[in-house]
């Protein structure tokens, strides 16, 4: 176990760049562009935090939760770069010999990547959205102080906003690497066998099975055959009635409530298939790595 | 086989490696075409051939980096079914390049460090003391001579008992090779330790190796303790036409004139009888190694 953590580790020293430091430069960017807005007069302090007194927690609320969206979709895009390029990445500058050279299967190997997807790499991403959230906060909270219309009760209010939205994040993100954990394991496996021809082949992939249905069972088009319908079953979340009712409504945000009801809606049994079938195209994907010198 | 294929190496009861009919295919083409050896424990051997020849697809076999026909086993397993667990006992370096570059000198070491139950850190930092290379340097700074002494102390730091090196010094300049194989031989090498080196520049590691095998495409063609060399071999240098002619009815295994001087190698044929036909000698490995490894084909100055 701790040679497959180290493993794992490996795999956020690989990929520091794209799931530590550029998030936090992009962090680093937002709040210098943030503060230079004040300084500069660009942004009126004493305008800014009267507005915060209009709605003050609903801005507070959807402030980090288009934060928390922001790096929900980079955190999209991130993974599937890594997942075509990080799983073959011990083939540049032929550094597959020297991994070979361990003692550790080509399917702990693999399975490290895909653990590293699902836990550090994401978790470092949700890290850098609670920091951008305290930022956000912390710059809306000083221009209040400008202003002069801040409480510490309003402190406390705004603290336990952070605290509901945070729990949400984390929530989401779990269920979603947890429903997304086949589309992983598949561009992965593509990519131990192709390389970064993953990224097209991984996108094209899904109209060409969808074609041959449609090709041999017949249809209107190719965009309505079982297999497409399933896809964009399987592409999307469920709906969440709580988050759409939430943002008509006055109450605040309850993290609570929005974890209970994306838990309740998320198909478990697809999940538990996704997770199998991942392991299967993992293990698939080690046996040709295993043969790599062969093929 | 050529009649050069003697096989000479003690047949211990448990060799560390042990190859018998050992045939590899790429598609059609046969590379390796039945190789049949022991490698004793404890033993620095030499795997020298062309290229092509099938040298790196016989360390790639014993390293379960490809599968085979035949059978080899390595400390008693299959290495292609066993790898990851053969790899606790085997330690190699294929290319000196191959060192993850992404990694610090100190991040290299703590993977190590979880991922090799048999690696030191403490012995590979000792390796790496008055060298240039240091813990926070990121291994993809380092100059390829820099690299090659992070990976040997890497691999010598591991407690194995066969050591593979498949042309380890390879771009690297004198020095540095100088340095790689002294600190190879007086830092790692133990009885226990077994050490089987790949290279082109065979006069380099001549003065380390206890057995030598030379594989020419696909086929073991001399497999063969040093000893055995020094014994069986002999070098002639002649520039007496008379004396020449003599020589030759010896059957000479190779031929050629160097500075007008005719030097002439023989195989298994009594030291007494050449010595009054000119200056006599060990050959070097290299000299050995033209003379066995020729090729008709692409050389027209046949071994005679």
């Amino acid at each position: 176990m701790k040679a497959f953590i180290a493993m794992v580790h490996r795999e956020f020293l690989e990929h520091r760049g794209a799931f530590l430091i550029g998030p936090l430069i992009l962090v680093a960017v937002l709040f210098g562009a943030t503060i230079l807005a004040f300084t500069v007069g660009r942004v009126d302090a004493r305008f800014s935090g009267a507005m915060f007194t209009v709605v003050p927690l609903r801005v507070f609320e959807v402030g980090f939760i288009a934060f928390g969206i922001g790096w929900s979709l980079y955190l999209i895009a991130t993974l599937f770069f890594y997942c075509a390029d990080g799983f073959a990445a011990d083939k540049r500058n032929n550094a597959m010999l020297f991994w070979k050279s361990m003692p550790m299967s080509d399917f702990k190997v693999l399975m490290s990547k895909l653990a590293a997807a699902l836990t550090i790499l994401p978790g470092v991403i949700f890290g850098v959205a609670l920091l951008s959230g305290v930022l956000l906060f912390g710059v809306a909270f000083v221009t209040m102080m400008i202003n002069g219309t801040v409480t510490m009760g309003f402190l406390g209010g705004i603290t336990q906003i952070y605290g509901q939205v945070a729990l949400a994040l984390l929530v989401l993100m779990v269920c979603g690497l947890l429903w997304y954990m086949p589309f992983m394991a598949i561009v992965g496996a593509i990519a131990t066998v192709v390389g970064r021809w993953a990224i097209p082949i991984a996108l094209l992939l899904p109209a060409l099975i969808s074609t041959l249905e449609w090709v041999t069972f017949g249809g209107y088009h190719p965009f309505m055959t079982r297999t497409w319908t399933f896809l964009e079953y399987r592409s999307a979340l469920p709906d969440t009635p709580y988050a759409e009712s939430w943002f008509t409504s006055e109450t605040p945000f309850s993290g609570i409530a929005f974890a209970t009801d994306l838990i309740n809606r998320l198909d478990w049994v697809q999940v538990g298939i996704g997770a199998v079938f991942a392991v299967v195209v993992i293990y698939i994907a080690s046996e040709y790595r295993r043969r790599v010198n062969d093929n | 086989m050529t009649e050069h294929s003697i096989s000479s190496a003690p047949a211990t009861a448990e060799p560390i490696v042990s190859a018998r009919g050992l045939r590899k295919k790429f598609g059609r083409k046969e590379i390796l075409h039945g190789l049949d050896f022991d490698i004793p424990a404890g033993r620095i051997y030499g795997l020298i051939g062309h290229n092509g020849a099938g040298k790196t697809t016989t360390l790639n076999a014993m390293l379960g980096l490809t599968n085979c026909e035949g059978t080899i086993r390595v400390l008693g397993e299959d290495p292609f079914a066993k790898r990851a667990k053969l790899m606790e006992n085997v330690a190699f370096i294929s290319d000196v390049a191959s060192l993850p570059r992404f990694l610090r000198v100190r991040e290299l070491f703590a993977l190590l460090t979880n991922i090799h139950p048999n690696f030191s850190p403490e012995k590979a930092r000792s390796f790496l003391e008055g060298t240039d290379i240091k813990p926070e340097m990121k291994v993809k700074h380092l100059s390829k001579g820099m690299m090659a002494q992070l990976h040997l102390a890497v691999v010598m730091a591991i407690d194995a008992k066969l050591l593979v090196l498949d042309e380890p010094t390879l771009g690297l300049d004198i020095t540095y090779r100088k340095r790689f194989y002294r600190r190879l031989l007086e830092d790692y090498m133990t009885e226990e330790r077994t050490l089987l080196i790949t290279t082109h520049q065979v006069d380099e590691i001549e003065f380390m190796l206890s057995d030598i095998m030379f594989i020419r495409d696909g086929d073991l063609i001399l497999h063969m303790q040093m000893e055995t060399v020094n014994d069986k071999f002999t070098q002639l240098v002649v520039s007496d036409e008379a004396a020449m002619a003599t020589a030759r009815q010896y059957k000479p295994v190779y031929e050629e004139t160097r500075f007008g001087q005719t030097v002439m190698i023989f195989d298994g044929v009594d030291k007494a009888v050449l010595e009054p036909l000119g200056k006599l000698s060990t050959p070097t490995l290299s000299d050995l190694f033209v003379a066995l490894m020729q090729r008709p084909t692409a050389n027209p100055e046949t071994a005679r």
